[in-house]
C-alpha cells in the first residue's frame, strides 16, 4: 500500500516559522510522501516561499507541490518556484513524476487549475475577450493535466491541483462561487487517464470527500477541512497502468 | 473606502466589507464570510493562526470604528492527523 500525505492551503506568513513543523517531525511513520494543494503562502512573496521552503524541506519523505491562487499574487512565481525547488520540494505545474515506493511506482501529476464552474452551470468560451481568458485558461490547464497524467508509466497514478474537479468536494461553500473554486474539465482530465486519486484544495468550507463522474476518488486536502497538519491516504495498487 | 451610513442596504455593506478582508494585504482572507445585523457584524469561517483572526478585527475596525464585530472565525487545527483513510 502506498501511504500519501496531503495538505493544502497553509497559506503561510512570514510570521509562520515552525506552524506545521512539529506535526511534520514523524512524518515517514505516517507517509512515503507528502503531497502540497497550492496556497502555501499567503501573499505569494519570496519571504513567504522562505518560510514554506524551511516547514517542508528535509522532511525524510519526498514532497511535491503545486501553487494556488494567493501564490500567484504577487507575480513572483518563479522566484516561489526556484525557493521551493532549492529546498527539495518539487513543483509541478503540467508535469509529473514517477516515484518508487515499496516496489511500486507511483505517479504524480500536477496543475494548479481554475475555475468556470461545473457542467451545466459553468462559463464558456465565447463573449469578450475576458471571458474566452477566463476559460481558455480554464482549458490550456486542463488539457495539461491531461497531457501530464498520461504521460506517467506508473502504478498508481494520483492527479494534484488547487483548483475543484468536481462540485461534490464544494458542499459547505455557497453555490453562488462554486465556477470560482473548480471546474469539470479537471474531472475530465482525471477520468480520461486512468487516474487512481484526485487531490485539491482551495475551498476552505467544502468538504473532504468526493467522486469524479468516472468514479475516481477525490479528496479535497485544505487544511481547513482536514482540521490538522496533514492527512493521509492509503492507496492499494492501483488500476493505472503504463 | 466609504463608512457604513444610513443608506447603504446590509447587503451592499457585506459585500464591501467582505471585500476589504480579502484585499486588505494585512489579511487577504478570501475565504471569511461577513454577515451584517443591523449595527451588527458577524465573521465566520477559518483562518490559519490567532493572530490572523485579530487582524480581521483591526481591518474592519479601521474601516467602521463604530462597528461592533464579532468574530467567530475558527483557527484551522495543526496536529498530527488520525488514522489514515485506505482507498481501496
Amino acid at each position: 500500500m502506498i501511504r500519501i500525505a496531503a495538505v493544502g492551503d497553509v497559506h503561510l506568513g512570514e510570521d509562520a516559522h515552525g506552524r506545521l513543523r512539529p506535526a511534520l517531525e514523524r512524518l515517514p511513520q505516517h507517509a512515503d510522501v507528502l503531497l502540497l494543494a497550492g496556497d502555501l503562502t499567503r501573499h505569494g512573496t519570496e519571504e513567504e516561499a522562505r518560510v514554506v521552503a524551511a516547514e517542508f524541506r528535509d522532511l525524510g519523505v519526498p514532497v511535491l507541490a503545486v501553487l494556488g491562487n494567493h501564490d500567484y499574487h504577487c507575480d513572483e512565481v518563479s522566484a516561489l518556484t526556484q525557493i521551493l525547488t532549492d529546498a527539495g520540494i518539487q513543483v509541478l505545474e503540467g508535469d509529473g513524476v514517477v516515484l518508487p515506493v515499496g516496489g511500486l511506482r507511483l505517479g504524480v501529476a500536477g496543475v494548479k487549475g481554475f475555475g468556470g464552474g461545473f457542467a451545466g452551470k459553468c462559463g464558456s468560451n465565447f463573449g469578450e475577450p475576458e471571458m474566452k481568458a477566463f476559460v481558455g485558461h480554464t482549458i490550456e490547464i486542463a488539457d495539461k493535466l491531461r497531457s501530464a497524467l498520461d504521460s506517467l508509466s506508473c502504478d498508481t497514478r494520483v492527479a494534484l491541483m488547487h483548483y475543484a474537479p468536481v462540485p461534490q468536494t464544494l458542499h459547505g461553500e455557497p453555490p453562488e462561487i462554486y465556477p470560482f473554486l473548480g471546474a469539470y474539465q479537471l474531472g475530465e482530465a482525471v477520468d480520461a487517464t486512468g487516474t487512481d486519486l484526485a487531490l485539491h484544495g482551495h475551498a476552505h468550507m467544502g468538504s473532504e470527500r468526493g467522486v469524479t463522474p468516472g468514479g475516481v476518488r477525490v479528496r479535497n486536502v485544505a487544511q481547513p477541512v482536514i482540521r490538522s497538519a496533514f492527512t493521509v491516504y492509503g492507496l492499494e495498487a492501483g488500476t493505472g497502468e503504463d | 473606502m466609504p463608512g457604513p451610513d444610513d443608506t447603504e442596504a446590509p447587503q451592499y455593506r457585506a459585500a464591501r466589507l467582505r471585500r476589504a478582508l480579502a484585499e486588505d494585504t494585512r489579511t487577504a482572507e478570501l475565504g471569511v464570510q461577513v454577515t451584517v445585523r443591523g449595527e451588527h457584524v458577524y465573521l465566520s469561517g477559518s483562518v490559519p493562526s490567532r493572530q490572523r483572526k485579530e487582524e480581521l478585527d483591526h481591518v474592519l475596525h479601521e474601516k467602521e470604528p463604530g462597528t461592533r464585530v464579532h468574530n467567530d472565525v475558527r483557527v484551522v487545527e495543526a496536529g498530527e492527523p488520525g488514522e489514515p483513510e485506505v482507498i481501496e
